[in-house]
């Protein structure tokens, strides 16, 4: 066996063993040197060590960063931040914690204050992870905490950035809200959140989150029992949040705030020359401040079970169907097809009988022999049965999804829904069932199985406002960081084409015109002076009861069945620079409620406008004075 | 033949004291994974990380089979394709990738979640090989002659630095030198490489971003960063200091069990070891791991060839380097950089790879006697 490596390319050599002995000795001095190390750490430095584990006294403290401020396109601030004076409580591992909150809670009361403990607080807390007990407490309570230090051991009082917003619940449903991470953000894949971290839930908060919540600081420090700071071992600060820039404007926003008063609905208004939204507003709404204290599971369970989804951002989530404001696809579509021409006359004598079935014009005693114009300034059902049945249920499909309806504008926004565009395809894949010719009849006044979003249909009126382009609606306008760089800037992204020939656009937006301001137009609830607004009203049923006998029952009929009211313009007529969606849940006839609502908003609008152009305004009407 | 060439001896020269090691310290990382992850309890939906960690070791286990099986030689023939396979796996990741703690490092094959870079630590160990069996010179290189070498380490060097994974690219570079430097590298050489390197630093230093500055600044100077790096040692050296001579006990570190302890199941998993189980654990779990060294390092030098040397030295650099950079890190004597504790650290890929370096280890030893040719 000594002989083991002669005849073969073995490679031990003298001095490669030289080269082993080396590699042997290193690696037993270095573990010698790993073994002393641990030696000295756990049997020298124990007893100090120990105790430093028992008391742990070494706090990592997280910095919580201000968010990114948030204002509209005027730089109205509408999300802004408050300092929060927070009752802090470290469990320990020896104190017990419900015996020191009832402790704070008697000397509070001395004062005649109670403690409001944040839906945080829970009997069995963790050793060493900090709980908020109370959130944005006055100086009185601040005093308290800070004079009974010593009596209060653990306990401290912290400051951390709280969400504000001007404008509470009337950008509520656009901005959302901001809350502390839950389970679900944390497993979200985003690694940046931690335990205890703010985030955006909803809107533009939670879509934005990444921009807005800024990086964290944080502190190691030294305490001792009462959790006072004895020796700060290093601090990185924090980052705050970049600053958004939206397109809302706040007046059009709060206009339409007012206008909906309570009612259930939404209102969307945007700019059809590219696609910036002006406003967006849901109601009822939401008090996005409650979420800063940590709400209580019953207001949590409220807002959730109201029927009238005050969660729900009605213009991007809420589906309808859309009534007579879907009449200009129908008329686009005629037109297109060559189905009729704008002289064509069709006889409205109230009904229209297909079958055994008589469809009823919402007037009771028709409207007579109507064209085209007559028919969409007034509304006339009984036309626009008559072009639904010669068009057929495909052709109005392929209309509206060249408007952009059936499918989602893309919006950067949560939960937006489709809608649904009906065809004979759609309806047997859908209910396995054939498509019946009363239905083409119902869906040519936009009933039956169509629905629509507001977003989709104001976007749809907008794109046949600015001549054919449909533009992906959006709200941001640009991103800057906390220290005014500019970090994204928004640019307006086309999605679609509406083509339709040069006369469908001149005569429809003729009609439109008319609507509302021409006698008998349906509309003209919405009109505003000289700024020559173009648009439709809609009355869409909830429940499909035959038109007279709504008309008989309309007080028995209890609200929740009761017609939605809408309304969609845009203005003015040549180069518009504002297109308006407006529903309302369950309140009756579009051109009585929802056409005031956006006049409120177009006045709002244009106000600004008139007084932002003042120079340019008199000019011109002096030039229109010249003419005359 | 050399694949799967039966001999008597293969058998009789097969090397129980090295498994018997190996799975010590797997048994001491199960125990001891399943105490970490102890107080998790709460979570409950995915399995437990110890019952993970146990079917890696299987798999593992697998690996080494293999490995142990196929000659080294014919192994080492298709080094490069390993190489390149593996290379590619690396890409692969920087294209679908996933992230986890702003590091792209892992990517999914049907289900299986891997990370190639840890593959690659004995892919580059192979190839290395490969390459000095086949550029055979009795006098110390040359530099020029280690151009070549120095472009294989270089390109996964850069793909896993750029994940970002200093640790792991580190380990590749310091695994590399080894072998270099075993084989013999010419005085002056080393001397231009090295003076080659000092002049080059300040130039990528003005090609790398701010952030990547600021890292490598943390990375020599923990002190910059007290709060991560510096407050993860902190709570490492009260954990093991705590522990005393004998330990806190099984499931009882209360730096454990309280989640002082950062990367528990990971980088941290010493510390978590050191105060249950006291100085008398550390110091078993040390000496387990010095006989490992030892021992690799024994196969190395009396391997049959010097293909078997190569491959034998450089896996036991491997576990030199990860051992001890890992411990010293959470014993506070070196950065913290996030090196595993080789079969102690929690991690599927790293443990299929050090298994299948086992295997190896075992192949050479096992085929010392056996005449080629």
């Amino acid at each position: 066996m000594e002989n083991r490596f002669t005849g073969l390319n073995a490679p031990e050599t003298p001095e490669f063993r030289q080269k082993f002995k080396v590699v042997f000795s290193v690696v037993l001095i270095v573990f010698s040197l790993l073994l002393i190390r641990l030696w000295y750490l756990q049997v020298i430095k124990a007893t100090e060590l120990r105790e430093r584990s028992e008391s742990n006294s070494v706090r990592f403290r997280k910095i919580i960063p201000m968010r990114g401020v948030i204002t509209d396109r005027n730089g109205v601030v509408i999300a802004d931040n408050l300092p929060s004076f927070d009752v802090v409580y470290m469990p320990g591992t020896t104190e017990d914690n419900e015996q020191l909150v009832s402790r704070l809670q008697i000397l509070y009361a001395r004062k005649k204050m109670q403690i409001d403990l944040s839906s945080q607080y829970s009997k069995k807390a963790r050793p060493f992870m900090p709980v908020k007990l109370e959130r944005n407490v006055g100086m009185e309570k601040v005093a308290i905490v800070e004079a009974n230090s010593v009596t209060l051991p653990g306990i401290y009082v912290d400051v951390s950035p709280m969400r504000l917003y001007p404008q509470g619940e009337i950008t509520a449903s656009l901005l959302g809200y901001t809350g502390e991470v839950d389970k679900d953000d944390l497993e979200s894949g985003d690694s940046e959140y931690t335990l205890g971290d703010i985030a955006g839930k909803h809107g533009v908060e939670k879509v934005l989150d990444s921009y807005l919540r800024g990086r964290n600081g944080a502190e190691l420090v030294e305490v001792n029992v009462h959790e006072k700071e004895i020796q700060n071992l290093g601090r990185v600060e924090p980052q705050p949040g970049s600053n958004v820039v939206m397109t809302i404007d706040s007046d059009v926003q709060k206009a339409a705030w007012l206008g909906l008063n309570g009612k259930a609905g939404s209102a969307i208004a945007l700019d059809p020359r590219d696609g910036a939204i002006l406003a967006m507003v849901s109601t009822p709404s939401f008090d996005p401040h409650l979420f800063n204290m940590g709400i209580t599971a019953e207001h949590w369970r409220d807002l959730l079970q109201n029927p009238l989804a005050p969660m729900t951002n009605k213009v991007v989530s809420g589906q309808y169907p859309p009534g007579s404001t879907y009449k200009l696809i129908i008329a686009a579509a005629g037109l297109e097809e060559g189905i009729i021409t704008p002289h064509k006359q069709f006889f409205c004598g109230g009904g229209f009988t297909m079958g055994n079935r008589t469809f009823r014009c919402w007037k009771k005693g028709g409207h007579g022999h109507v064209s085209l114009h007559r028919a969409l300034v007034e509304s006339c059902d009984v036309y626009f049965y008559n072009v639904g049945k010669l068009l057929g249920p495909d052709k109005i499909a392929k209309y509206a999804r060249l408007f952009g309806l059936g499918q989602p504008t893309g919006i950067a926004f949560p939960n937006e829904k489709t809608g649904i565009v009906p065809s004979q395809q759609w309806k047997l894949a859908r209910m396995k069932q054939p498509w019946l010719p009363g239905e083409t009849i119902s869906i040519a006044i936009g009933q039956g199985y169509n629905l629509l979003t507001p977003l989709q249909l104001a976007n749809a009126y907008a794109a046949f406002a600015n001549g054919g382009i449909i533009w992906q609606p959006y709200y941001l306008q640009r991103i800057e960081s906390f220290d005014g760089k500019k970090l994204k800037e928004f640019k307006p992204v086309k999605i679609g084409n509406l083509t339709l020939k040069k006369e469908t656009f001149d005569v429809l937006s003729k009609a439109l015109w008319g609507v509302v301001n021409e006698e008998g137009g349906t509309g003209r609830n919405a009109m505003v002076l000289n700024a020559n607004v173009c648009g439709k009203t809609g009355t869409s049923q909830v429940i499909g009861l035959p038109q007279d006998a709504r008309a008989r029952l309309a007080k028995r009929i209890r609200d929740m069945h009761k017609d939605h009211a809408l309304f969609v313009c845009y203005a003015p007529q040549k180069n518009p620079e504002i297109a308006i969606a407006v529903i309302v849940e369950n309140a009756g006839g579009g051109g009585a409620v929802a056409a005031p609502i956006a006049r409120q908003m177009l006045e709002a609008y244009f106000k600004k406008q008139a007084q932002e152009k003042k120079p340019v305004a008199i000019a011109q009407s002096a030039a229109v004075r010249k003419n005359q | 033949m050399l694949f799967l060439k039966y001999d008597k001896r293969n058998y009789r020269d097969f090397d129980w004291a090295l498994l018997a090691i190996v799975l010590s310290i797997c048994a001491i990382g199960i125990i001891n994974i399943y105490s970490a992850g102890h107080s998790y309890g709460g979570a409950g939906e995915q399995s437990p990380f110890y019952i993970k960690q146990l079917l890696w070791i299987l798999l593992g286990l697998i690996a080494m089979i293999v490995a142990f099986l196929i000659d080294y030689r014919f192994l080492a023939r298709g080094a490069y394709v390993i190489f390149g396979i593996t290379i590619a796996l690396l890409l692969l990741v920087h294209l679908f990738g996933y992230t986890m703690h702003g590091s792209q490092r892992w990517i999914s094959i049907g289900g299986l979640v891997i990370q190639p870079s840890e593959l690659m630590k004995i892919a580059i160990i192979l190839v290395l090989a490969r390459y000095f069996e086949d550029h055979k010179s009795a006098k110390p290189y040359k530099l020029r002659q280690l151009f070549i070498p120095a472009l294989i380490v270089l390109l996964p060097f850069v793909l896993i630095l750029k994940q970002p994974d200093l640790g792991t690219a580190l380990v590749i570079l310091l695994i590399s030198a080894s072998v270099i430097f075993f084989i013999g590298v010419n005085w002056k050489s080393l001397l231009i490489a090295f003076s080659g390197v000092l002049l080059s630093v300040p130039i990528v230093w003005h090609f790398l971003k701010d952030y990547q500055k600021e890292r490598l600044i943390i990375f020599f100077n923990p002190e910059r960063d007290p709060l991560g790096a510096g407050y993860h040692i902190i709570q490492s050296m009260i954990a093991i200091g705590s522990g005393g001579l004998l330990g806190k006990g099984f499931l009882s570190g209360s730096q454990t069990q309280l989640k002082f302890l950062p990367e528990q199941q990971t980088d941290f998993v010493f510390s978590v070891f050191a105060e249950e189980w006291g100085f008398i654990g550390g110091f078993i779990l040390l000496i387990l791991f010095m006989s490992l060294i030892l021992w690799a390092f024994k196969i190395a030098l009396h391997a049959r060839d010097l293909l078997g040397t190569i491959i034998a030295f450089g896996i036991a650099s491997l576990l030199s380097w990860q051992v001890c950079i890992n411990i010293g890190m959470v014993l506070g004597v070196l950065p913290v950089v996030g090196i595993p504790l080789p079969f102690l650290s929690y991690g599927g890929s790293a443990m299929v790879s050090l298994m299948a370096g086992i295997g190896l280890l075992m192949n050479i030893n096992a085929r010392r006697f056996i005449m080629h040719k």
